[in-house]
């Protein structure tokens, strides 16, 4: 059962390094993103600065000059996810095979015993493809799942791939942990 | 802690300027009422101490053992509480700098939520089971 959970680890850690090893070579190197990731940070801050000196202004050219400056940020924002959109559609052929494939290697086994009972609706996750009505058994993908959860963002963190925080917040989480592992 | 950042613009400021004279971020996580020029240094700190404490708590609980969601709920209390007293008692910042408490609590949870249960779930495991 050890080997199991540390193999899994091994595999989140492996699939998250992957998964932003191509997402480097095809988009964070590109002048484009790089670009346009500066330009949208940039924004970002400026909207933040912008709507903390308004206030509740009811200045009509300050809202004006406001609502430009939103528009500016979500079309740079929504050419930025353009961009992201190659490396998302090449990271999910890639783990849809690979997770087929690990599915099929820890298919029925028991890797790990859980320390609660999932609540119901977790079942078919936590149990996943896994005989008799113990619900403490865990199955690969419930603690894929949460390896990957809690791996890939700190490796995002780690190396500086993370999205900037002022640019997440002003489009409501547009930048936000995406989970292409969990399939 | 160091985040690396990358793209920064050209005509931004560079971040240094506002921590210039600054002792090292690690020298003011521990220092109380350290100075936080910079926002995103101080959000680093907090995300990096979540992800500190998911790993003791996951250690802890899976070695005691704690069972069911009893477990959950003590660590979800722990560490929103020990984070809010650092921010609120020891560092003592203006969290409304921040976007409010909830913004500051919120920080990392959910990365950290993760990492705990899965900490928890191999200690345990590998004690209990193996």
């Amino acid at each position: 059962m050890f080997a199991d959970t540390l193999l899994i680890i091994f595999i989140s850690v492996g699939t998250a390094l992957l998964s932003e090893g191509i997402t480097y070579i095809l988009v964070y190197r590109t002048e484009t993103y790089k670009k346009l990731k500066a330009e949208v940070e940039k924004q970002s801050k400026k909207l933040e600065r912008t709507k903390e000196a308004l206030g509740d202004s009811s200045d009509k050219n300050q809202k004006k000059k406001l609502e430009r400056q939103e528009e500016k940020l979500k079309t740079n924002s929504r050419d930025l996810s353009m961009v992201k959109m190659k490396s998302m559609i090449v990271i999910a052929f890639t783990f849809t095979s690979l997770m087929s494939m690990f599915n099929s290697i820890f298919d029925g086994r028991v890797v790990a015993k859980l320390p609660f009972t999932p609540i119901s609706w977790l079942h078919g996750i936590s149990h996943r493809n896994l005989l008799g009505n113990d619900f403490t058994d865990s199955s690969f993908i419930f603690l894929y799942i949460l390896c990957t959860m809690s791996i890939r963002q700190n490796i995002q963190k780690l190396l500086g791939f993370a999205p900037s925080r002022a640019a997440a917040k002003q489009s409501g989480g547009f930048f936000g942990q995406a989970q292409p592992g969990v399939k | 802690m160091a985040t690396r950042r990358r793209g920064n613009v050209d005509n931004q400021p560079p971040s240094v300027s506002l921590t210039e004279g600054l002792p090292s971020v690690w020298q003011r996580a521990f220092s109380a009422k350290s100075q936080w020029p910079e926002k995103d240094e101080f959000l680093d700190v907090i995300y990096w101490m979540r992800q500190t404490i998911a790993i003791l708590a996951g250690l802890g609980w899976g070695l005691l053992p704690f069972r069911g969601f009893f477990g959950i709920a003590i660590f979800c209390a722990l560490n929103a509480g020990i984070l809010y007293i650092y921010f609120t008692s020891f560092q003592q910042v203006d969290d409304d700098d921040f976007g409010g408490p909830w913004e500051l609590t919120k920080e990392g949870f959910m990365s950290s939520f993760a990492l705990f249960m899965v900490v928890w779930i191999i200690v345990y495991s590998a004690v209990f089971f193996d």
